[in-house]
């Protein structure tokens, strides 16, 4: 009996070892023990994610799948640093903002020609993502997503200030109106009407993009830093006036301000559509004070509507192409995998890049999807650039430099328009 | 064989090692600081560098119209001039040796040429980021270096007995310098959390309100430098021990004898024994905390507003996320060498005769 059973997994093993062709895979997103591989069960970006990408190690014949250990804070750093080794993951995730510099580099492979034969079918990709994965003319990644910045409502608190009407949010259409807002819920509650990271992750910049934005105004055009501008004064201002008068609190980071909105101390949270399954699951919780939840488009305080978005999206490297054709057919099938499942990646809250899945009932059917209808359209991120890093850690060291230590917002943008302009001269 | 081939055949693995994993890299590294080198860039183009000589170092620690002043920085220059007069003034009255004196002179004369550099009318710095970052790095180890030796030390010395429970408890207070930067640091980010800290509840329960150590520029550098004396207290603590264990008892019977117990003996037999063990404990931790990188990386990300940014987590960013190698190379030189000149003045105190 031993000796079958030995025998049977020896033979198992040499069959699996000679037939899979392995797949090594980076991403962010977080860590996800024991996610499985049910892809229509799995809750969070993690778990979703990695839920995915074990059942394509599962389901997709003669191709294993191996997820490498990174880490959120230093993906790119970890990236970059394969890729200058020579030795990057046969696929990995990134995001739209983070394209142009390895792209223009040549750094990662041109899919255009291979997706038809690979089951992908970019005709099905709505326009804006089609253009995302696209670098001069060429598509060298596959598109997951596009997400963005939302409200975030706890209607309970909503309702007592009277900011309900037909079971709808009432939110604010100018800074003006931002500020009556505030003041009302903290007169009626005595609690916070918006929380955000302001501190560190940069939530805080995102806000003040998609204030800039609805004033037609920008941070840099072309080669020209514009960042101290009237426009970028009144928008700023539109928020550090709830500083100012007690309504919000600058100092709360990522996992705190998530933890004011949860514990039911804020009327609103801003972040992005990624965590709408998250708090939507949440609020079905007994313990978590949070009871009634409501995913709005980001309000219009100005003349245009606009939020802060950006793109999540595979790519290929270079290499795998140039050298492994093996691995590149096989890296090409996961690709394909990620692709089809595009709607249990919405799940998150996400919203699809596929046209047959944006149109199907189920995606119609996904909790809260009807509150942010709009997003899409108002979607909006900077200008292109090989430097993006750099230049939002710019944005939000000055602007937490406004917000947390006082210093006035003259001197930030003044700073910041130096800097900014600094690294699009290098 | 005699013994010369005997020590180079013994010596040979060690020499390769060191020359393949840290002279050639360091050498390496000096002449990327020559070049505008783009990490990436490189990587698929080996010619996509050029050649700049000392461009990046002008472009890091210089800029337009710099001048320099007698008092263009108050505080640091201040703090200069009152060491070279300190200097002086204890070398004359015979309080300390001459190496110790001309060490003050040399880094008080450092503060008051390096601090009077400043820009002038309509200059400003090419990189605004980099002497700030020097500053806080400079300011954490003059936080951590004191603390940590004075805890290590009251510490060695109330443990500094052979029963069990002060065995136990020097295995306890070692234990935390065995935990890596990341567990430490999430332990820590932990305490100080706002929320669900240990440390804010307990000032919720004396009625205060919880402060946010982590993103409040006032207790942000505290933070973090409180997290690192916990951290790193052990090594320094057994080296104080085996200090300690090196005095020899017949001196504190004799003291005793003269009515000198307790403080006293701690201020005129222990203090004065130490003297070596306390100049190493120093010198090694001033120049291990000059590198400090995971603490401000993890629980600040070098915030808020630059105030808990340190030079490797400048490097760090840099040459990894703005791929600017050649920039970041300079950067680590101009560390290596802040390093190399204190390593120096330990070898040139080790060698001092008593």
């Amino acid at each position: 009996m031993k000796r079958i059973i030995f025998g049977t997994l020896a033979a198992t093993l040499l069959a699996t070892g000679a037939m899979a062709q392995e797949v090594t895979l980076g991403r962010f997103f977080g860590a996800c023990e024991d996610a499985g591989t049910d892809t229509r069960t799995s809750v969070g970006e993690a778990c979703i994610i990695q839920s995915i990408i074990n059942a394509a190690d599962a389901e997709i014949e003669g191709v294993s799948v191996n997820t490498l250990p990174t880490d959120w804070g230093n993906y790119y750093d970890q990236i970059k640093a394969t890729y200058a080794s020579g030795t990057p993951p046969s696929i990995h995730v990134l995001h739209r903002s983070s394209l142009p510099e390895f792209a223009s580099l040549g750094a990662f492979a041109d899919l255009t020609d291979d997706l038809d034969a690979a089951g992908i079918d970019p005709a099905d990709w709505v326009e804006t993502a089609r253009e995302a994965v696209t670098h001069e003319g060429r598509i060298v990644a596959v598109p997951m997503d596009l997400h963005a910045n939302l409200w975030h409502l706890n209607m309970d608190i909503m309702e007592e200030a009277g900011l309900v009407a037909d079971g709808k949010p009432i939110l604010p259409s100018s800074p003006e109106e931002l500020l009556e807002h505030a003041r009302k819920v903290k007169e009626a509650t005595g609690k916070d009407y918006l929380a955000a990271d302001f501190a560190q992750f940069p939530i805080g910049v995102r806000l003040v993009l998609a204030l800039l934005w609805q004033q037609g105004s920008n941070i840099f055009e072309g080669d020209e830093a514009t960042i101290d501008t009237e426009e970028a004064r009144a928008a700023i201002t539109a928020i550090t006036q709830l500083f100012d008068a007690g309504l919000a609190n600058p100092q709360l980071n990522y996992a705190d301000s998530q933890q004011a909105f949860l514990n039911g101390e804020a009327a609103v949270l801003v972040n992005g559509t990624w965590v709408v399954d998250f708090y939507d699951a949440e609020a079905a919780k007994e313990e978590t004070a949070l009871d009634s939840y409501y995913a709005a488009d980001f309000p219009t305080l100005f003349s245009e509507g606009a939020t802060w978005a950006d793109s999540h999206m595979w790519a290929i490297p270079a290499s795998v192409k140039a050298n492994d054709p093996e691995t590149y057919q096989a890296a090409l099938k996961v690709l394909a995998f990620i692709n089809d499942h595009n709607i249990d990646w919405a799940r998150t809250g996400h919203m699809a890049v596929r046209n047959s899945v944006l149109e199907g009932e189920e995606y119609a059917n996904l909790p809260h999807r009807s509150e942010y209808t709009a997003t899409a359209d108002i979607a909006r991120d900077t200008p292109a650039s090989q430097r993006y890093g750099a230049i939002q850690d710019v944005l939000n060291r000055e602007l937490q430099a406004i917000w947390l230590t006082g210093k006035p917002v003259a001197d930030a943008l003044l700073d910041a328009q130096y800097e900014v302009q600094d690294l699009l001269d290098r | 064989m005699t013994q010369t081939p005997a020590a180079w055949v013994l010596l040979l693995p060690f020499l390769a090692v060191y020359a393949l994993f840290l002279v050639y890299p360091f050498f390496r590294g000096i002449w990327i600081s020559l070049h505008d080198w783009n990490l990436l860039a490189v990587a698929f183009n080996p010619d996509a560098k050029s050649f700049v000589g000392f461009e990046n170092y002008v472009r890091v620690m210089w800029g337009r119209n710099i001048e320099w002043g007698p008092l263009s920085r108050p505080l640091v220059q201040g703090a200069g001039y009152l060491g070279v007069i300190a200097a002086a003034g204890l070398h004359l009255t015979g309080r300390v040796t001459r190496v110790t004196a001309i060490g003050l002179a040399v880094l008080g004369f450092l503060a008051i040429g390096l601090g009077g550099f400043a820009p002038g009318e309509g200059g400003r710095w090419y990189d605004r980021r980099f002497w700030p970052t020097v500053g806080n790095t400079v300011l954490f180890v003059s936080l951590t270096v004191p603390g940590v030796t004075l805890s290590a030390m009251i510490l060695a010395a109330a443990l500094n007995r052979e029963t069990r429970a002060m065995s136990v408890l020097r295995t306890l207070f070692f234990l935390s310098q065995v935990l890596s930067v990341t567990v430490v640091t999430l332990v820590w980010q932990i305490m100080f959390s706002p929320r669900q800290g240990l440390i804010a509840n307990i000032t919720q329960t004396l009625g205060g309100t919880p402060i946010t150590w982590l993103t409040d520029e006032r207790f942000a550098m505290a933070a973090i430098v409180i997290a690192t004396i916990w951290w790193s207290l052990g090594i320094a603590m057994i080296l104080f021990l085996a200090g300690l264990q090196d005095i020899s008892r017949d001196l504190y019977e004799a003291a005793a004898l003269d009515n000198c117990t307790g403080a006293r003996a701690f201020r005129h037999i222990t203090l004065p024994n130490l003297k070596r063990t306390i100049t190493l404990v120093v010198i090694l931790q001033i120049i291990l905390h000059f590198q400090v990188f995971g603490q401000s990386h993890l629980m600040t990300q070098g915030g808020p507003n630059d105030t808990t940014q340190v030079l490797v987590r400048y490097i760090y960013q840099t040459g990894f996320r703005d791929s600017e190698l050649g920039r970041a190379s300079a950067m680590a030189v101009f560390l290596f060498v802040i390093m190399g000149s204190f390593s120096v003045i330990q070898f040139i105190i080790g060698r001092e005769k008593k």
